[in-house]
């Protein structure tokens, strides 16, 4: 028997490609997240030990968003979202993303556990793990509830930096997290509503492709009005003042607004992509007023 | 004759290898300058942090390793 060894290209990725690996529009917004459960946890952060704290959980999401990609890449090439992507246009091979990211993850795991505490290492490993193993490799080929379930590794990132500040955790970042993980669902398949010929194609069980537009947007008004009141929880639960309950209020009201819209749309998806951008908008702004609510408080304490 | 075969025979022994291209040179140079940043980047963080370790008193066990108390 004889085996031929294909021999490999020299790599022609550059540093822009593994930038676009590490998937840096989720990144920021991971980040942002983070920033607001350290911010708005009690007791002081040394401002190095936060940047730290903040660093490793961004490198950890590129880490994840790499492995993504590597181990997506088949349904990537299918997708015309997605084909553009640096494994699918040929700039780095499937092999040079596992190990940039499983490198990454490493780094990211070890150093915030050795620089910031266990907690928060642990919480990042298991999120790495709950995206790559769970989301990816496991839920999103095979059920419509894989954007529901896997939302719980977009929705972790607060709790982190809440357990990077305290070393501990609590209610409020629970809260944190249950908004994330409930926001996930309408915020993806607003987008899937209008890509449903992409995740068809690329045989992807998304809602719309597995259960129709109809359901689709009937799950995502279900979505919408649980969320709406769990924005409000934390002034009602007397965690933040009156602005914060004040602006998520408003807009929890914006976001039933547009998902009743997009529950009575009939043609067109004009609705699906107002509702799918404002969500993006709707959890910056609450994030937001949550920093802004805690700001005289939360600023990074004395050096001491 | 003898002078083909000898540089046949000097192509023979030559190890294999691979000749980059230009635009393959410039991505691994731009990937080696960017390794080399992330690198120093890390060594001075990990030295940033021993000092605000060593300061905030480490020493007398009184690190970031810890809980923050909380003021609440």
């Amino acid at each position: 028997m004889s085996i031929t060894l294909a021999r490999a290209e020299p790599s022609i990725a550059g540093v822009g490609d593994y930038i676009e690996l590490m998937k840096p529009r989720v990144m920021s917004l991971v980040v942002f997240t983070a920033l607001v459960g350290l911010m708005v946890a009690p007791g002081h952060v040394h401002p190095v030990i936060g940047f730290v704290a903040l660093l490793c959980i961004t490198v950890g999401a590129g880490a994840a968003g790499a492995l993504n990609m590597w181990y997506d890449a088949d349904i990537d090439a299918r997708m015309a979202r997605t084909a553009a992507r640096p494994i699918p246009r040929g700039r780095i091979t499937p092999g040079e993303a596992a190990g940039f990211g499983f490198t990454l993850a490493a780094f990211a795991v070890v150093t915030l556990g050795l620089l910031v505490n266990v907690l928060s290492a642990a919480l990042l490993a298991f999120t790495i793990f709950f995206y790559v193993a769970v989301y990816t490799a496991w839920l999103k080929r095979v059920t419509p509830q894989n954007i529901v379930i896997g939302g719980a590794a977009g929705a972790l990132p607060p709790m982190i930096g809440w357990a990077a500040a305290t070393g501990a955790l609590a209610l409020e970042p629970v809260l944190l997290f249950l908004i994330i993980f409930v926001w996930t669902p309408p915020h993806f398949w607003a987008l899937s509503l209008y890509r449903s010929d992409d995740y068809a194609r690329a045989g992807i069980p998304m809602l719309p492709v597995v259960a129709g537009e109809h359901e689709t947007r009937r799950q995502i008004l279900f979505y919408t009005l649980v969320l709406a009141p769990l924005g409000v929880a934390p002034w009602l639960l007397g965690y933040t003042g009156p602005a914060y309950g004040a602006a998520a209020l408003l807009l929890g009201g914006i976001l039933i607004a547009l998902a009743l819209r997009v529950r009575k749309e009939r043609e067109g998806h004009r609705a699906s992509k107002q509702l799918f951008g404002f969500s993006i908008l709707y959890l910056f702004l609450l994030f937001a007023m949550l920093l802004i609510d805690r700001m005289p408080g939360a600023l990074f304490g004395s050096f001491a | 004759m003898s002078t083909a075969t000898d540089t046949m025979n000097e192509q023979e022994r030559r190890p294999p290898g691979i000749k980059l291209t230009e635009q393959q040179l410039r991505a691994r140079r731009a990937r080696s300058i960017a390794i080399a940043l992330a690198l120093g980047a890390f060594v001075l963080l990990i030295f940033v942090v021993t000092m605000v370790k060593l300061g905030s008193g480490a020493l007398s066990g009184d690190d970031y390793m810890r809980p923050v108390q909380t003021t609440k």
